[in-house]
């Protein structure tokens, strides 16, 4: 493949070349499909495993559907089968326009691809199995393992090569991206290989904690922050507030994020002063994230109407604000007071719901809803209403999801704390995780009518090229 | 093309304050752990083991500090504000491009 001629400090020339020559659509689709397959097994997953709270578990007693094994199934098909092939298809789009550059090699980008449904099936087939690996968030089979860091150096060594090509100073959003293609394997082999082969007790308990928080810090952080300062402002069609700013922010996250994970384990026996620094890097990067939300929301002044008018748009900043509460609520409850009354309650479970589906869910939902009409070239969706359902369902879904949990939290750990006996604090909590349970039925509806959506609009795409082949002059749907 | 306005001297001295008002207080806070863990360490054997996390920390953090050196060498930072005006015309540029070639097509 040869390069763009385009450098990165000056706009592209007239020598560019059409962009299907620089993006591979049909890869990036096909990302965002297998993203969506596995949202759609992982949401059916966590919901069965909510119904075992209210003793209604649809599969009891069968070894191989045991509500604990499926729990993993749920959380791992998140973070690997939905969040990383939905970064990896909007990746497949932004980076060589971000740098007029290809991605290193086509066969290696499809090679990546197969390779990486791989890993997610053997790994929902090893953990459905019982070969869960004793790690939170980590529980990728050890023999999955290293497949997987080294897919990871793939994904790293395809998408660095376009980004250092670029020539002139870089855009933000690949400031973000090098970080994490750097970050992401150092944390998987970290989280992976350390804590299981050679650091035990309490210094592995340190790195499983420094793993869980850097999981989310340095591999869907930077990816989601990136993506969002390249997509806003080409759906605004307005440039961010602050390029300046957006910089403070990024080097911010670079230098107190890797440190924060060890607010985990606070009363456990890592030293007190260790854990006393990973609560003060958490306060500081509730204040990085604080330029961050500047810089978005100064972006959108003067362009507000832009919530109603672009889905998308409507998207990302209700995941931006969700991403402040989620930050706001960490730097307090990372603090010795608050982890006495919280700690091992559903406070940590509607908080961990929030950032990964309220925050970088909502961002991959609004950029594969912006993606998907360009990737196949359809006019329009199916239905705006369908869409608009998608949202409002997700949106209240999930906010009464977090706002039930957090209020269950407060419920038993003031129960646990006045020694209540724990029976009581189960009844206690039966209300709260029928809720959860109603929320996460509105979230599911959502999202497979977002599903039936797709569906039909790729359908009425594909009839109206049969009758109008070339389908000349079409122009994709307006963001 | 994007009009590429002056950043305002207002503009610059708040984006300042705020860079200042977060990097003094969570640097203070950092470096002094830091300062605590060496005392730790001198002083306690036990404490040694804590050595592990603090040392993926520093690998991660040196490589980022490599990578402001290099960055503040290659002129990434001078006229911070222009990536932000070169990304909008280049992707307006391409979108362009698209448009035209879905137009030429048979």
């Amino acid at each position: 493949m040869t390069a763009l001629n385009v450098s990165m400090s000056p706009p592209a020339s007239s020598a560019v070349r059409p962009v299907d020559g620089l993006v591979d659509r049909k890869l990036a689709l096909w990302h965002l499909v297998a993203s969506l397959v596995f949202l759609g097994v992982a949401l059916l997953a966590g919901f069965s495993f909510s119904l075992q709270f209210l003793q209604k578990y649809p599969f009891p007693g069968i070894e191989l559907l045991s509500p604990g094994r499926w729990r993993l199934v749920h959380t791992n098909g998140v973070a690997y089968g939905f969040l990383a092939n939905a970064f990896l298809g909007c990746l497949y789009w932004a980076v060589p326009r971000l740098t007029g550059q290809p991605v290193y090699s086509r066969a290696l980008s499809w090679f990546i691809f197969w390779a990486w449904q791989a890993i997610v099936g053997v790994t929902a087939v090893g953990l459905i199995l019982g070969h869960a690996q004793a790690l939170e968030w980590g529980e990728t089979p050890t023999y999955v393992d290293p497949v997987a860091f080294l897919g990871l150096i793939l994904v790293a060594v395809n998408f660095l090569t376009p980004i250092f090509r670029a020539k002139g100073p870089m855009y933000v959003t690949l400031w973000y991206f090098i970080a994490a293609f750097v970050w992401t394997p150092l944390v998987y082999a970290m989280g992976n290989f350390l804590a299981q082969y050679l650091v035990g007790g309490a210094a592995g308990g340190a790195i499983g904690g420094l793993f869980i928080h850097d999981l989310v810090g340095l591999f869907v952080t930077p990816l989601g922050w990136g993506l969002m300062y390249y997509f806003v402002p080409i759906i605004l069609k307005k440039p961010m507030w602050s390029h300046g700013l957006s910089l403070v922010g990024f080097w911010g996250l670079a230098f107190f994020y890797p440190l924060t994970g060890i607010h985990h384990f606070l009363y456990s026996p890592i030293p007190l002063f260790l854990q006393h620094g990973a609560v003060i890097t958490t306060i500081a990067i509730e204040f990085v994230v604080t330029t961050v939300i500047i810089n978005f929301f100064g972006t959108l002044a003067g362009r507000g109407d832009a919530l109603r008018t672009s889905l998308p748009i409507r998207w990302f900043y209700t995941g931006m604000v969700f991403y402040f509460t989620t930050c706001l609520q960490c730097s307090f409850q990372t603090t010795l007071t608050f982890q006495r009354l919280i700690h091992f309650t559903d406070w940590v479970v509607g908080h961990a719901h929030l950032v990964m589906f309220g925050v970088f869910g909502f961002w991959l939902l609004g950029s594969i809803l912006y993606l998907f009409p360009r990737l196949i070239g359809a006019k329009a969706y199916y239905s705006d209403a369908l869409n608009s359902w998608h949202y409002w369902l997700s949106a209240l879904g999930t906010l009464i999801m977090f706002t039930d949990l957090l209020v269950a939290g407060v419920v038993q750990g003031n129960l646990w704390r006045n020694l209540a006996p724990w029976e009581e604090s189960l009844i206690a909590s039966m209300p709260f995780w029928l809720i959860r349970s109603v929320s996460g039925t509105m979230i599911i509806v959502g999202n497979f009518m977002f599903f039936w959506n797709l569906y039909k609009t790729w359908q009425m795409t594909v009839a109206s090229r049969q009758t109008q082949p070339a389908m000349p002059g079409t122009s994709p749907m307006p963001a | 093309m994007i009009a590429r306005p002056d950043e305002t001297r207002t503009k610059r001295i708040v984006i300042g304050c705020i860079a200042v008002a977060i990097l003094g207080p969570a640097s203070y806070g950092f470096f002094e752990k830091l300062y605590l863990f060496i005392l730790a360490v001198k002083k306690d054997q036990l404490a040694g083991f804590t050595i592990v996390p603090i040392a993926n920390y520093l690998i991660v953090t040196a490589g980022m500090v490599c990578l402001l050196l290099w960055a503040t060498r290659h002129g990434m930072f001078r006229n911070i504000e222009k990536p932000k005006y070169d990304m909008l015309e280049r992707e307006a540029e391409l979108d362009a491009l698209d448009e035209q070639t879905r137009k030429n097509e048979p």
